[in-house]
């Protein structure tokens, strides 16, 4: 028995999961950032076990423009976080409070 | 192979009318970034010119698409579509880039920023907005929402100096981003679950997706990726659980940033999320029986909660705030929820009349919202000064009878925010209340009005500081530049005329024929 699509939605979740989670409690910038890459390649994984199940290519063009957005938004995204390192010389968010909720 | 082949051979279904609007504004933006690039120093009022002149052109193409109207078409195999719902956003969007231009004019030359970047920024922006309004496909949505997304990201932490600046484009790229994560996870499910059991593969075409729900292979999944596009939007829009960026985000921002991030992207979220829900996931009679049906009083339900969430968490939460900016972010959380109440009629509607009647009501609101919104930011950054550095409720204190103009315009502005009768903001409420009363939801129009009266409280208590509090230091009237000057004269303009004769700007709205997404 070869792997089955379940397998792959199944694994792609539990990527995404760890990703939000990841956000959720990790304090570091950075960490934050990576584990937003992480989610964004879960949603890959699973349109391409998809466009791959349904033989269709639609879900492929479609990894293909999340990749580019992704790389537009590491772009912009590591700029702010360079902009922020320069005028502060930290990268944890708690310290990322001068407006209070 | 054969099909193949066939693809090969059909003309591409390629309409540039269609979306010229937004070929314009996207060339406006690459223009305005060379001669930026080739412009002397102290030239730099040009782009700001050019960029209006684009808007303008954009605002003709898109009239001129309304007026050789003959029914709903589409192009481009279904990716861009023109119907009742793009033409309306398109020029709100277009409204609000241009105030913002003309906010932001003098602003940039004082604060010392490049121009010419935050114009062609604010283009591109402007472009990804007209997208998520005119895209009927997932891919289109997404692509508008990240081109409009990115470029806010970036000019949230415009002013790269300012430490509030910064934190406030981290914080909104940081929950940006994982709104769109959530979103697109959402899209990936829909593709997967939309595969027919006849055995088409999925599809992320709005129109088809609302044709294949009942025959869906993998419903479970449709209700999961519904439910991640739901809290994708959520984020966008700011409804209440997904708020919570909104008030830093909108403090910390430079102030022309922050109007029109209140009043453009919320729009555009408004336009994508009521593209994908009302035609997407449409209104099904048999409510329990289809898949279609349940997912429809699935979604219908859940936005009824979050929209009453929103609205009495925004107000509740205006009410404590000093700062002013915030509590207009506050303040634009709470008319998202009213919104979200026109949106939610516009759902429930069984008929096609009344879904454009609605349709229509959510986006003169929004319309309205964006003059009266742009016109209290204009007074606010007058009074805020360089570095955005007076913006508590005490630096307000008796300015009332110091610069009558500019606290009788804000005042004006506040009035209608509140819902005052003669102002744009009553009719907007009107609209949306009443589209939600002919839908039977008498709750949420209970809770509409009684949060209307708590709002009552943070906008009269702004214009009472005005007038009637004692100011114990020295306070010069800030002079207002020509730019600004016209921005107040538009929207004061705006708040009268669609207070009192709306009749006209709600007909052509809605004078268009009346066609399905669905049916074609």
């Amino acid at each position: 028995m070869g792997p089955q699509l379940s397998w792959y939605l199944a694994l792609s979740a539990i990527l995404f999961t760890i990703g939000v989670v990841g956000v959720i409690i990790r304090r570091n910038v950075i960490a934050m950032f990576m584990c937003i890459e992480l989610m964004l390649n879960a949603v890959n994984l699973t349109f391409v076990a998809f466009s791959s199940f349904f033989q269709d290519v639609t879900g492929q063009l479609f990894v293909f423009i999340v990749m580019t957005v992704a790389a537009a938004e590491a772009a912009v995204g590591l700029g702010i976080i360079i902009a922020i390192f320069r005028n502060r010389e930290s990268l944890d968010v708690d310290e990322a409070s001068v407006m209070k909720l | 192979m054969n099909s193949f082949l066939a693809l090969q051979f059909t003309p591409p279904d390629v309409s540039f009318a269609l979306i010229a609007p937004e070929l314009i504004i996207c060339v406006v933006g690459v223009v305005v970034m060379m001669v930026d690039a080739f412009a002397r120093p102290n030239q730099r009022w040009v782009t700001g010119s050019i960029s209006l002149a684009g808007l303008l052109a954009g605002a003709a193409a898109t009239i001129w698409l309304w007026l050789s109207w003959d029914g709903a078409s589409q192009a481009f195999n279904g990716m861009i579509v023109l119907d009742e719902l793009r033409l309306g956003f398109t020029l709100v969007f277009l409204i609000v880039s241009a105030l913002t231009v003309l906010i932001s004019m003098v602003w940039v030359e004082n604060e010392k920023l490049p121009a010419g970047e935050f114009h062609s920024l604010l283009m591109f922006a402007t472009a990804g907005m007209m997208l998520m309004a005119s895209g009927g496909d997932l891919v289109i949505l997404f692509l508008g929402l990240e081109i409009l997304s990115i470029a806010t990201y970036v000019l949230a932490g415009f002013r790269r100096t300012d430490v509030r600046s910064n934190e406030s484009s981290l914080k909104y790229f940081i929950l940006g981003s994982l709104s769109s994560a959530f979103l697109l996870y959402g899209i990936a499910l829909t593709y997967g679950a939309t595969a027919t059991i006849g055995g088409l593969p999925g599809t992320t075409n709005v129109a088809e997706i609302a044709r294949r729900l009942n025959d869906a292979q993998y419903p479970p999944l449709l209700f999961a990726g519904a439910a991640m596009m739901l809290v994708g939007f959520g984020f966008k829009i700011a409804t209440a659980p997904f708020h919570i960026w909104t008030p830093d985000v909108y403090e910390g921002a430079p102030t022309p940033v922050t109007a029109f991030m209140a009043a453009g992207p919320k729009a555009a979220g408004f336009a994508a999320f009521m593209r994908v829900f009302v035609f997407g996931f449409p209104f099904a009679a048999a409510a329990s029986k289809t898949i279609s049906g349940e997912l429809h009083s699935a979604w219908v339900s859940v936005l009824v909660v979050l929209a009453i969430m929103t609205m009495t968490i925004g107000n509740i939460a205006a009410i404590v705030q000093n700062n002013v900016k915030r509590m207009l972010a506050y303040s634009s959380i709470a008319h998202a929820g009213y919104a979200l109440v026109g949106f939610i009629a516009a759902g429930a509607a069984s008929g096609v009349e009344q879904r454009n009647a609605a349709i229509t009501a959510v986006t003169f609101y929004l319309l309205t919202y964006a003059v009266m919104n742009f016109g209290a930011f204009a007074v606010v950054q007058l009074i805020a000064r360089a570095g955005d550095r007076r913006t508590e409720v005490e630096d307000y204190n008796g300015i009332g009878f110091r610069s009558p103009a500019l606290a009788l315009t804000l005042s004006l502005f506040l009035l209608s925010l509140l819902g005052t009768p003669l102002t744009a903001g009553f009719i907007g409420k009107i609209l949306v209340f009443r589209a939600a009363l002919e839908q039977g939801y008498v709750i949420l129009v209970v809770i509409g009005v009684l949060n209307t009266a708590i709002s009552a409280y943070y906008y009269l208590r702004l214009i009472i500081v005005m007038f009637f509090r004692e100011r114990t230091t020295s306070w010069m009237a800030p002079p207002i530049p020509a730019s600004i000057a016209i921005a107040l004269v538009i929207t004061v303009a705006g708040v009268l005329y669609l207070g009192l004769f709306p009749g006209q700007v709600i007909n052509a709205l809605q004078a268009k024929p009346i066609v399905t997404m669905s049916l074609r």
